[in-house]
């Protein structure tokens, strides 16, 4: 009966299992694969694809497809994700040869640049051509990356969207929270690329190894079926004593997960318990019990059971579920750098429902008939209104696709090539322009200056001529150091509120006025994009005197280090 | 066992290190045989920030307390403290299994074990983890639980952690000398256990350690650690204000605090001056004395209202009052400025009288290295009894590690 089951939920009766290919597109995504390749996590065929041949060459993936070689001449996208699609789109014919007679076809890419956002829809389209399930892996851009790059990779996520049967969304903002504010960008990214790698894994082995119990594709895309959701990834290995939970508190620990304070709100959450012959039920059964109590009752628990070899006396806890935006964004606080872009990214239109839930239906059957050739248009076409592509969509780009890939009429393809780009370009601008207004705003809440009345330290000049004549020197003479002292104490608090000192800000009194108004500015400009955490921007460095070298005490936007009195001062002069 | 232990404490503090061999006999008393102490480089905020300036001068201060005591020092305890320290109360509670009554040993394990897995960021490490009482059915308060009958057993733990990296650099710092570090301690840790009597700590009592570079608090209530940590201000922020109030170079500053100054301006009559001089006598010039007075009862005050801030919770319980001890408990009229601060009694205190050279200990300065040895002695007295044959072993394993270092 179990045996009869298991056959039949996978791809083939043949006993090699599913054929699992991973592509990684762009330099992120190639990444990844190195990542995999040394690590030897998965077995499957790894394919990279760039645009770039100095990457491509340096990556590990033994099979490499080079992106528009004629057309981009073996150079990089540059960051525009128009460049990285036509780029794509030469290179069909290649991409396809590379990903076809595969059972899973996994996409993982960086979006935010330009061959992974360009790129990476176009081969998941020509990958759900072949007749395979497509999981895309992808990750957002850090919200220091920028405006542009994050606008981008919200546009690739939307067109992903559409074809891939789940997409598992990582945000590199969360994952660095993982990541020592000392460490270097290069631990960040490649912290990103390892958890990236394990819940590749992770997504492929809880498929494809026979379970007690065991999860399909189709668990898999119910824990993930959630309009525009961010998925919520924990993976946790754990040996010795008391291991199931062990295991189980890691995969917690995973930054997407926020302790496992963002499970307190899944609907659907896929657990998956892994370990060698030695596995006990009473483990198991603590493992579940502990996770019970971050998740709420009425959570639907898509559980997975397996006994695989290879762990030895380890257990492996896999934990997968999908938060909506909105849910994401009650947790502000746990991610405040990216909570500045989301209402942009929602803006713009009511994201349709994601197109894994209708297919879901279908995937079984389809991998059944994973070695024919083109699926029928009907699961191909997102079912679900889609508001702006529609009629491109639907209509020419897959119904296009199909032939061509049966009959080999690249003309016909072709043909719908100017058409899919135009419709792009004619796209972004609305994007770019509905940009500017909110950065707009967010300077008009800085011009109501607010004074705050300051009683206590009202009384200190009255009290003392000394500390009043020193104001009124700093005034006076310019040339002395005091003077310049008091003056940038004055003028480059930036910590308390820097709209009131640009405000109040008097331009005679220093002569580098302009240039200072500039930079506050731009710290105006950060901290409004970036939250609560980056609050060390100092300019007044000499202020702190012999503290200079030395980390800011920084309480309640105040930096402690900087002497009391002049602290008093400029609260004076406010 | 008439025998007795001798401890070094070293503490490496912002404006002075300091090494204190003390002999801890059997009965608990306490005798300093030897003080060492030199002026302190290289730190800031009591953090290190320049390996080999701190090195060297503990060197200086490590020979000077081996020539007073006559001891050759190999171990030390460390007292250490920064910003980075932090503190909180944890409560693990354990369900005794169903065909048992009465509390095991095994039981108290568990409910401990329970207690310090609280999350602490991956960057830190564990510096202490103190039972504060148990819990046996909701009756609190319970010292030893083993051998109760119960059903429900909790741990409650006031547990310190540190960025771990920052800790080990200071461990790292004392290794190269070489000496070897046998517990790190937090400083007001320390010093809380020769300041406080154990009325204080049953009454509830703040003890605030003034240092040169940072304010370390301790708050007891009812016999237990309540709330520790540390605010990375203290007497070199008072100068560096006075230094550029002034125009003055910070070691004039310093004299000059520590000399003329006070944090009470009221009373000054006001045009009071105050001669500058310099290191010839030269007079550089001349300033108000209640101008003075004022920016440092300005930091002052600032200071300890942030240790107030991060204790505010807990202030309606305290009993005996703020202990004020450390170097800047010593400047005039810190005392009437905690009062207006905290509202409560404070006494300025420094380490309970040990026997030994006394005059200088009772000094509150050297609160923190003196309690580093009541703490090593406290330490000793819960470890369990090694036999004879063990002890060697543990000899032999610390000889060879040292020959292989």
């Amino acid at each position: 009966m179990v045996e009869y089951e298991r056959s039949q939920s996978r791809a083939g009766a043949d006993s090699a299992g599913p054929r699992i290919c991973i592509v990684g597109v762009g330099g992120a995504g190639s990444n990844v694969l190195d990542r995999i390749t040394l690590d030897r996590i998965v077995e499957a065929t790894l394919v990279c694809a760039h645009t770039d041949v100095r990457v491509l060459g340096h990556s590990m993936a033994p099979v490499k497809v080079q992106l528009g070689a004629d057309l981009m001449k073996g150079i990089g996208a540059g960051g525009d994700p128009d460049l990285g699609r036509e780029a794509a789109l030469f290179s069909r014919d290649q991409i396809r040869e590379a990903v076809h007679g595969h059972d899973i076809i996994f996409i993982s890419a960086g979006l935010g640049g330009g061959t992974g956002s360009g790129a990476a829809p176009v081969i998941a389209e020509i990958a759900k051509n072949t007749g395979a399930l497509v999981l895309v892996v992808a990750t957002m851009p850090f919200s220091f990356e920028g405006r542009r790059r994050l606008a981008q990779a919200e546009e690739a996520l939307e067109l992903l969207q559409k074809r891939a049967d789940a997409l598992v969304l990582f945000e590199n903002n969360r994952m660095g929270e993982l990541i020592l504010p000392k460490d270097g960008i290069q631990k960040a990214f490649s912290q990103a690329d390892q958890l990236i790698a394990q819940s590749l894994r992770a997504v492929s082995t809880l498929t494809t190894t026979p379970g007690l119990v065991k999860l399909g594709l189709d668990d898999l895309t119910s824990a993930l079926a959630n309009a525009n959701g961010r998925c919520l990834f924990g993976f946790g290995e754990a040996r010795g004593q008391n291991r199931g939970v062990e295991a189980l508190k890691k995969a917690l620990k995973s930054p997407l997960i926020d302790q496992g304070r963002l499970l307190h709100q899944a609907k659907n959450l896929l657990v998956h318990v892994a370990g060698g012959e030695s596995l006990t039920l009473v483990e198991v059964e603590g493992v579940m019990k502990q996770l019970g109590r971050h998740v709420p009752d009425q959570t639907h628990i898509l559980f997975g059971l397996g006994v695989d070899g290879k762990l030895g006396d380890a257990v492996a806890v896999t934990l997968i579920s999908s938060l909506g935006l909105n849910q994401l964004n009650a947790h502000a606080s746990a991610a405040p750098p990216s909570e500045m872009f989301q209402p942009r990214a929602e803006a713009p239109a009511p994201v349709p429902a994601p197109a894994p839930a209708p297919k879901r239906e279908t995937s079984s059957r389809r991998n059944t008939a994973a070695a024919h050739a083109a699926p029928a248009p009907a699961p191909v076409a997102p079912p679900a209104p889609d508001l702006l592509f529609k009629a491109e969509e639907i209509a020419s780009i897959p119904a296009a696709a199909a032939p061509a890939f049966n009959g080999k009429h690249t003309e016909e393809y072709e043909e719908v090539e100017p058409q899919h780009e135009e419709f792009i370009e004619a796209e972004q601008p609305p994007e770019f322009l509905h940009d500017e207004p909110v950065f707009e705003e967010e300077h008009e809440p800085v011009t109501p200056p607010v004074i705050e009345p300051t009683p206590e330290t009202a009384r200190i000049p009255v009290r003392t001529p000394a500390a009043k004549e020193l104001a009124d020197a700093a005034r006076a003479k310019e040339s002395s150091t005091l003077a310049s002292v008091v003056a940038r104490s004055v003028t480059l608090q930036t910590e308390h509120a820097p709209q009131e000192d640009m405000l109040t800000f008097d331009p005679p009194a220093v002569p580098n006025a302009p240039v200072i108004t500039a930079i506050s500015a731009t710290t105006v400009i950060t901290r409004k994009t970036s939250g609560n955490e980056q609050q060390t921007f100092s300019l007044g460095e000499e202020d702190r005197g012999r503290f200079k070298d030395t980390e800011p005490s920084i309480v309640q936007g105040e930096d402690l280090d900087v002497p009391t009195w002049m602290r008093l001062k400029k609260k004076l002069r406010r | 066992m008439a025998r007795s232990t001798i401890y070094a404490g070293l503490e490496i503090g912002t404006h002075k290190i300091c090494v204190v061999v003390g002999e801890a006999k059997r009965d608990g008393a306490i005798k300093i045989l030897g003080v060492g102490q030199a002026p302190s480089r290289g730190v800031r905020k009591g953090e290190i920030v320049d390996f080999e300036k701190v090195q060297t001068c503990v060197n200086d201060a490590l020979v000077r307390a081996e020539d007073r005591s006559d001891v050759m020092i190999r171990n030390v305890f460390l007292g250490v403290t920064g910003a980075h320290i932090e503190s909180l109360n944890n409560r693990g509670r354990h369900r005794l299994p169903d065909d048992q009554t009465e509390i095991t040993e095994d039981d108290v394990e568990e409910a401990k074990e329970i207690a310090r897995s609280v999350s602490i960021p991956q960057s830190n490490v564990f510096l202490h983890s103190v039972t504060r009482q148990y819990i046996v059915d909701g009756v609190e308060a319970v010292r030893q639980p083993i051998g109760r009958e119960g059903r429900v057993l909790e741990a409650d733990y006031h547990i310190i952690h540190g960025i771990r990296g920052r800790v080990q650099n200071a461990i790292r710092c004392v290794r190269e000398i070489p000496l070897e570090v046998e517990d790190v301690v937090f400083n007001p840790v320390a010093a809380a256990q020769v300041v406080l009597t154990r009325e204080a700590k049953m009454q509830g009592a703040l003890m605030i350690d003034f240092g040169a570079g940072t304010c370390d608090y301790v708050l007891y209530e009812d016999g237990m650690i309540t709330a520790s940590g540390c605010v990375p201000l203290g007497g070199d922020h008072i100068t560096n204000d006075v230094a550029m109030a002034l125009q003055i170079p910070n070691g004039r500053a310093e004299r000059l605090k520590v000399e003329e100054g006070s944090v009470l301006y009221e009373e000054v009559p006001e045009g009071e001056m105050l001669s500058i001089e310099d290191d010839t006598g030269l007079i550089l010039g001349e300033v108000e004395r209640a101008f003075l007075n004022e920016v440092m009862n300005l930091r002052t005050r600032e200071i300890l209202t942030q240790v107030r801030v991060r204790v505010e919770e807990h202030l309606g319980r305290l009993g005996a009052g703020v202990y004020l001890t450390g170097g800047v408990s010593l400047m005039k009229g810190v005392d009437a400025v905690a009062r207006e601060v905290f509202g409560t009694k404070v006494t300025r205190a420094g380490s309970a009288p040990v026997s030994g050279i006394t005059a200088t200990f009772e000094n509150p300065q050297y609160s923190a290295p003196i309690g580093l040895i009541r703490y090593a002695q406290i330490l000793d007295s819960e470890k369990p009894f090694l036999s004879p044959l063990k002890r060697l072993g543990r000899r032999m394993q610390e000889l060879l590690s040292s020959v292989t270092f």
